[in-house]
């Protein structure tokens, strides 16, 4: 199985943390060209690349948090107040979904195959999120802009986590 | 039925301990410490022992979600009630207030402290007014209004009678002001 990204949404529905765990597929369109000596012709439009491709992530975090509140509120619709919004495929990938009481949401991107990743979502919540985010006195309650989130105890348990899951 | 699920759930959820006397004689050093920043304003003391209860209550709401691996969000106020008493203050305190006196309209009700951890050892200052004002556990009022308003309940939640003052019972009142809708995300363009 592979995982490929994961985003932490806040009850004010900004993105407060996002991980990719792979390179997205438009970042490489020249077949592992690589970096060698480039010029600064060639510099030029790879940093402007890159540029894109940031704002190109922050657009895909609005995208999926509108996605999966939609998709949140329709099956609470459709199933009643205690229905949960679970997870969706796709032909590429499968979205998991994770929403505390605290209205906290978390969203993870894995390959189609991968089975309910609710389970890990839950650990990731009490034993990463809780123990070196909340817990944490320094960090402030509100994570605007990811502020608190990006420690690097958090980051390191959340990408040892998961790398032993795949 | 559902009490008994809760009470259940407090039982069994463990937690780690810490010394009740360090408790006692943290907080006591620390409401000491404000009557005298505040020169024994005694309603200031309340609104600051208030504030830092709902700094706590804003984090601690986490930790209760995690420990008392509870998925469903309750789904009445009076639901919300027992996990209070019989979970949150049990898992926390280790004590069960007892919920009495709901309003008809079940969105007012009073939490009977029997056994109160912060009050051991405990004598209100002689000044004539502490008496009177100071709410000495008033913490936990904004611990609870805290919690709550994570779980998108906007409570009031105050002290109406306490035996450090010579009253019979321990007594708190909690009011459902509303519940808080699901924000949306900014529109865009």
């Amino acid at each position: 199985m592979a995982v490929y990204s994961f985003y932490i949404f806040d009850r004010h529905t900004e993105c407060i943390y996002t991980k990719t765990w792979l390179p997205p597929a438009t970042s490489a369109p020249d077949g592992g060209g690589g970096p060698q000596g480039p010029t600064a012709a060639q510099h030029a439009p790879q940093q402007h690349q890159q540029q894109q491709l940031r704002t190109s992530s922050a657009d895909d975090a609005k995208l999926i948090f509108g996605t999966v509140f939609s998709l949140r509120n329709m099956v609470r619709k459709l199933g009643g107040e205690d229905d949960a919004f679970v997870a969706f495929r796709t032909a590429h990938y499968k979205l998991h979904y994770y929403e505390t009481a605290s209205s906290l949401r978390l969203v993870m991107l894995t390959d189609t195959a991968t089975p309910s990743m609710r389970n890990v979502l839950h650990q990731v919540y009490i034993n990463l999120w809780l123990e070196y985010v909340v817990k944490n006195p320094l960090s402030p309650v509100e994570h605007k802009g990811g502020a608190g989130v990006k420690n690097e105890l958090f980051e390191l348990a959340l990408d040892q986590f998961i790398r032993g899951l795949m | 039925m559902a009490s008994s699920k809760a009470s259940r759930l407090g039982e069994e959820t463990r937690m780690d301990k810490v010394n009740a006397e360090l408790v006692v004689l943290t907080y006591g050093a620390m409401v000491a410490q404000l009557c005298k920043d505040f020169d024994s304003d005694y309603v200031k003391v309340n609104q600051q022992l208030d504030k830092m209860g709902y700094n706590i209550g804003l984090r601690l709401i986490e930790d209760y979600l995690a420990k008392s691996n509870t998925f469903k969000r309750c789904s009445n106020f009076r639901e919300t009630a027992e996990m209070i008493a019989k979970v949150g203050f049990k898992i926390f305190l280790n004590i069960t207030p007892t919920i009495t006196n709901w309003t008809s309209d079940g969105k007012q009700f009073s939490l009977v402290f029997d056994e109160n951890p912060f009050a051991d050892f405990v004598e209100l200052p002689d000044d004539g007014r502490a008496q009177d004002e100071l709410w000495y556990s008033n913490i936990l009022c904004g611990v609870l209004r805290g919690a709550l308003e994570m779980v998108q309940m906007q409570v009031e939640a105050k002290f109406v009678s306490d035996v450090l003052r010579g009253n019979d019972t321990t007594e708190m009142r909690i009011s459902l002001i509303r519940y808080i809708d699901d924000e949306l995300p900014p529109e865009d363009d």
